[in-house]
């Protein structure tokens, strides 16, 4: 199934079979994009909505220069997009970071399901305010973290939404982004990211190699990124080591 | 509940400067993080070494105000 990540493991939110049903009887269409490719600009108006199945895509605002600041990364099982369903338009660029495969549903689909499914609509609804928790963490990695702190964040927050995607263990998982990614997703020169990785493999927190990214100690490393996956509204027994005593206060 | 607002303080600890790969890169203080060319880097010092000798006549000129 197409959906199958979508909100899964998901604090107080959990998709019936039927909701489940409806939403991959609404995909219209499912297409491969190749890494860096542009799939909506803003002010474009928009009558789909876009969910990510496979790859990690971003969404993105160009400065003057054209220089990309990077305002949000998506793993499979994100409904990426679903804002647009009430804008008609997105206030930033969307386009994928590695190969990405998408799962497209159309916003008249959207409305027949609002017709048909309130409750479905409430699960909706609750993903997008994921995507805003998100945001607000995103807001205070970039404001109150130093460097080695928003790689260490970036990675913790990742590592749990690929645990409730199914695609971490807790220690360990697969990230196909290049250093230089990760350097844009910080907002960080590569030779800073270089240095940053360098001193989180010599303390024994955590490697990223080969496009794998190794948790060596995921109590540390939160700690270190002051990251709390409390936001992330997800329930996995990985995240114990995350959620002791020592867990970081916000 | 109330709260005092969170104004942002003057950092009391250091930046620190170290070089990497023909490139200066200061982390620091608070959630500075940036990278410099060595050129820039030496006249960022520069103009710190000076602003710090300005601000330091200041505090010296307040305390002398205070005294009057």
């Amino acid at each position: 199934m197409f959906t199958d990540r979508f909100l899964r493991d998901k604090r107080g939110v959990n998709l019936e079979p039927d909701e489940r049903s409806r939403l991959e009887a609404a995909i219209s269409e499912v297409q491969t994009f190749p890494p860096r490719t542009t799939i909506a600009r803003a002010g474009e108006p928009l009558e789909q909505s876009t969910l990510l199945l496979e790859g990690i895509m971003s969404r993105y605002i160009d400065d003057r220069r054209g220089l990309r600041q990077l305002v949000a990364v998506h793993v499979p099982g994100d409904f990426l997009d679903l804002h647009a369903f009430p804008l008609k338009t997105l206030d930033h660029d969307v386009a994928t970071m590695t190969a990405a495969t998408v799962a497209t549903i159309s916003h008249s689909e959207l409305d027949a399901i609002m017709l048909e499914m309130p409750q479905l609509v409430r699960k909706l609804w609750f993903s997008t305010l994921i995507d805003a928790a998100i945001h607000r963490a995103w807001l205070f990695r970039f404001g109150r973290l130093d460097a080695i702190g928003r790689v260490a964040h970036f990675l913790c927050e990742t590592n749990v939404r690929l645990i409730s995607a199914g695609l971490s263990d807790g220690r360990r998982f697969a990230l196909e982004l290049r250093q230089t990614d990760l350097a844009e997703i910080c907002g960080l020169t590569n030779v800073h990211v270089n240095r940053v990785m360098r001193h989180l493999r010599e303390e024994r927190l955590c490697v990223f190699r080969s496009s794998l990214v190794e948790i060596l100690d995921p109590e540390r490393l939160a700690a270190r990124g002051q990251f709390d996956p409390y936001y992330l509204y997800i329930q996995a027994p990985q995240l114990e080591p995350m959620t002791s005593s020592s867990r970081p206060s916000l | 509940m109330t709260h005092e607002p969170a104004l942002p303080q003057p950092a009391s600890a250091p930046g620190v400067a170290t070089a990497e790969e023909g490139l200066v890169v200061l982390d620091g203080p608070a959630g500075v993080a940036v990278t410099m060319t060595a050129a820039a880097a030496a006249l960022t010092g520069r103009s710190l070494i000076s602003a710090a000798g300005v601000a330091k006549t200041q505090i010296a000129d307040r305390a002398d105000n205070d005294d009057i």
